[in-house]
């Protein structure tokens, strides 16, 4: 389960949702915060891990692992269920012991594929169970997502999230939304063609009430490994604030291997 | 041992006289055929449909034999460069800078598949449905394949699993392509036939090279050893990295049962539907090469081809079937050939051979002794050779050995014993030497008209078996059993039964522009 709140951003738990296991089917988490409208395929399975470090400001160095599965259970629908594990600093607390973390789980489902006219648009809800520490109820996340081809080769992908908490934390915000615009690029063309490159900039809210929006950008790689599985990397960062004081994370460096079976 | 080269049935005089029907921009369109009423919504969709392959321990065993993986891999570029260029107006590179961009990735192979949809992303979003039959047919063509290339079942498992693999091509999706041999005469005779080959003959050749691979790798794997199937690959990639992918002088794409009977006559439904998804590819690349057509007009043309060729067209129609007798629903097939449809040109019994200047050959018979060859259930008592880019089904051991002695080149025998199980599986190389990992194997060869040569030439897996021939057999009780190292330095005579096929004319394909290079040649490659 993926908010884009800071402190899980800080650990970059996300696991993110995958296609079929390819390095130009982006997914979420793998390695920055985006993923392209595409649901894998019907009857795939994939799972997926991940590890980030994180240089929360003023506090201790983060490490936050993830896990998914995700099936693809109807055509062009899947589901997925996420683990995500971490210890050490990250933002928005001061706690930094090991936490088991929420299990997230999610249904992602694309609307129609892209044409010459049309983009490729996809939704995917997100249910976070509070399996973690001092976690305070479930929470949602609906996110929309367009991917639409640009330049030929490369795509840009939007996405758009909600991110409900149904007990937040006083002074907490109840709703959190978040913005994301990536772009993805194959690599190596026309000599290779196992490389893509992903760019990203993002803008949430704070997850104060009256806080200011943070805007991060991060760039990543990923690489097709073996016929069935990608490796990826990824550097993000937030760069900068709107409005009031927010927490922000100065660096994150993310890694992680995906495979279908 | 000494070689002759298979005399060439055409006659080049008259392949070299012909004249070029070049099409040019400046071509009027031509009158198109009308679209077909009622078709079903589906073929309209807008979804993804990405659609997982079937599990199984074999898949991706073609990486076993490597070099096939990676030529496979690099057609894949190929497909997807072409078409991205045919539509986003670069059509006019397709023989220059796309060639040899084209030709430098085929030389150069990716060791893991590329994803074709990253390649060709505005044809891919134009054709969206056209991809999806693209991807399922192709996933089927991969895992077949890879059944094939597995060390993990027995021949009699991949047959099973193949036609797992079918059934559940044919049943989840509703735009699965039509398993029925269909007339390719019909198919390649619409007004805007021919243009891609005319045209663009480099890259078309490119094309049908392709074709040729995905056809001939199915013999080279059936029913080998892992070691076998190295070792046929080894002849056919270098066949198809030095000629077949740059010849230019083919009149019609590669059929499947051309290169790989021996699949076919087990699977005729299989070669059907891989021989209409290269014929979509051809009447695809033919729709957006003909000058004067307007984008919504070659939308709805390639809409048109697709359907004709989909399963979901054809309900209830059957092999052998003539509804329309030489129209889109003829699906009579060439006579001992069921997985083979009607060929341009040709008739029910004969066919025009280019490669190789074979010329008219009938299908159903021996194509060194004219005698009948085995059919149906029995099929699998033909033997074959493969060499020079062509696979010819014979019909005794005697027939394989001295057709590869006739031809150039180095050569793969199949030769079918008492034993579906255990064929004796013989390389030929450039001098005519033979070499077999059949240790066992032993012959019978008494020489005698070859009415009779299934009896009097035959390869059993071991001397038991020929022993049990023998007993059941008393005519041949004085033959005696010839190792490999005798019958391979033997040669016989030629046939007594032999004849040379006539078709209804001397070469139906001698006016097509593309022959002007000549039967045999190839294109100057790059």
């Amino acid at each position: 389960m993926r908010h884009i709140g800071p402190a899980l951003l800080t650990v970059l738990l996300a696991a993110g949702s995958a296609h079929a296991i390819d390095h130009d089917n982006i997914d979420a988490g793998r390695p920055l915060l985006f993923e392209d409208a595409i649901s894998i395929a019907y009857r795939e399975r994939a799972f997926e891990i991940g590890a980030a470090l994180g240089f929360p400001k003023q506090r201790p160095v983060g490490l936050g692992l993830s896990a998914e599965y995700l099936y693809g259970f109807a055509r062009n629908s899947h589901f997925s269920i996420d683990f995500d594990p971490s210890i050490g600093g990250r933002a928005g607390t001061g706690d930094t012991r090991a936490d088991a973390g929420d299990v997230g789980v999610g249904l992602f489902r694309s609307l129609n594929r892209e044409t010459l006219g049309t983009p490729a648009i996809a939704v995917r809800a997100d249910v976070s169970l509070p399996t973690g520490r001092g976690s305070r109820g479930p929470q949602v996340r609906l996110r929309g997502i367009l991917s639409r081809t640009v330049r030929q080769y490369s795509r840009l992908h939007l996405n758009a999230d909600a991110n409900i908490k149904f007990r937040p934390e006083s002074g907490e915000r109840a709703v959190q939304p978040s913005l994301v615009l990536g772009l993805t690029r194959p690599l190596g063309y026309p000599t290779r063609f196992d490389r893509t490159g992903l760019a990203e900039i993002a803008v949430r809210s704070g997850e104060k009430n009256g806080s200011g929006a943070v805007v991060s950008a991060g760039i990543g790689l990923r690489q097709q490994v073996t016929v069935r599985a990608v490796f990826d990397v990824g550097i993000q960062s937030d760069i900068g604030a709107l409005g009031a004081k927010t927490d922000r994370t100065s660096l994150r460096f993310v890694t992680g291997y995906s495979t279908q079976f | 041992m000494k070689r002759t080269f298979f005399a060439p049935l055409v006659a080049a005089g008259a392949l070299l006289a012909v004249t070029a029907a070049q099409g040019s921009a400046d071509a009027p369109a031509p009158v198109l055929p009308p679209l077909p009423q009622n078709l079903p919504g589906w073929i309209k969709n807008k979804d993804v449909n990405h659609l997982f392959y079937q599990r199984g321990r074999y898949n991706f065993a073609v990486y076993s034999v490597k070099p096939l993986a990676y030529d496979l891999n690099a057609v894949a570029v190929g497909h997807a460069m072409a078409y991205e260029d045919m539509v986003t107006g670069k059509a006019g590179r397709l023989e220059g800078e796309t060639y040899r961009k084209i030709d430098r990735v085929l030389k150069n192979p990716p060791r893991l598949m590329p994803a074709e949809a990253s390649l060709s992303p505005t044809f891919g979003r134009r054709f969206g449905v056209l991809e999806q039959v693209f991807d399922w047919t192709h996933t089927l063509h991969a895992q077949t394949v890879d059944v094939l290339a597995s060390d993990n079942l027995t021949d009699a498992q991949k047959d099973a699993e193949i036609e797992r693999l079918y059934q559940n091509y044919r049943t989840t999706v509703p735009y699965a392509v039509t398993s029925l041999p269909m007339n390719m005469g019909y198919l390649y005779g619409q007004s805007y036939s021919k243009g891609f080959r005319n045209n663009y003959p480099k890259t078309n050749g490119l094309f049908w090279g392709y074709h040729w691979l995905q056809g001939v790798m199915y013999d080279a794997l059936y029913q080998r050893t892992p070691e076998q199937q190295r070792s046929a690959y080894e002849i056919i990639g270098e066949q198809y990295r030095k000629t077949e992918l740059y010849r230019t002088n083919r009149p019609f794409m590669p059929m499947f049962a051309e290169v790989s009977p021996r699949f076919a006559a087990r699977f005729p439904h299989l070669a059907n539907v891989f021989d209409n998804l290269h014929m979509i590819h051809d009447m695809v690349n033919d729709i957006l090469v003909t000058p004067g057509l307007t984008t919504e007009q070659q939308d709805a043309q390639i809409e048109r081809a697709l359907w004709l060729c989909l399963e979901a067209a054809h309900p209830g129609e059957k092999p052998g079937d003539a509804r329309e007798p030489g129209g889109l629903h003829d699906h009579r097939f060439m006579e001992g050939m069921p997985g083979m449809g009607l060929m341009p040109g040709g008739t029910k019994s004969l066919m025009y051979m280019t490669t190789g200047g074979m010329g008219w050959m009938n299908m159903s018979e021996c194509h060194h002794c004219s005698m009948p060859l085995p059919e149906g259930k029995d099929s699998w008592k033909a033997s074959t050779v493969t060499a020079d880019g062509w696979t010819m089904r014979v019909r005794c051991a005697l027939c394989a050995r001295d057709m590869s002695l006739e031809t150039k080149g180095r050569a793969i025998l199949h030769l079918a014993t008492e034993d579906p199980a255990k064929p004796v599986i013989v390389f030929s190389d450039t001098e005519g030497n033979l070499r077999t990992d059949s240790k066992n194997a032993v012959f019978l060869e008494a020489e005698a008209s070859h009415a009779g040569c299934s009896d009097w030439s035959q390869a059993f897996s071991n001397q038991a078996a020929f022993n049990a021939f023998v007993a059941a057999n008393p005519e041949y009780k004085r033959s005696k059993p010839l190792t490999f190292a005798q019958w391979s330095t033997r040669e016989g005579k030629k046939p007594d039964t032999y004849y040379r096929p006539e078709g209804p004319v001397e070469n139906p394909f001698a006016s097509e522009a593309n022959q002007k290079q000549g039967a045999g040649k190839e294109a100057a490659k790059p």
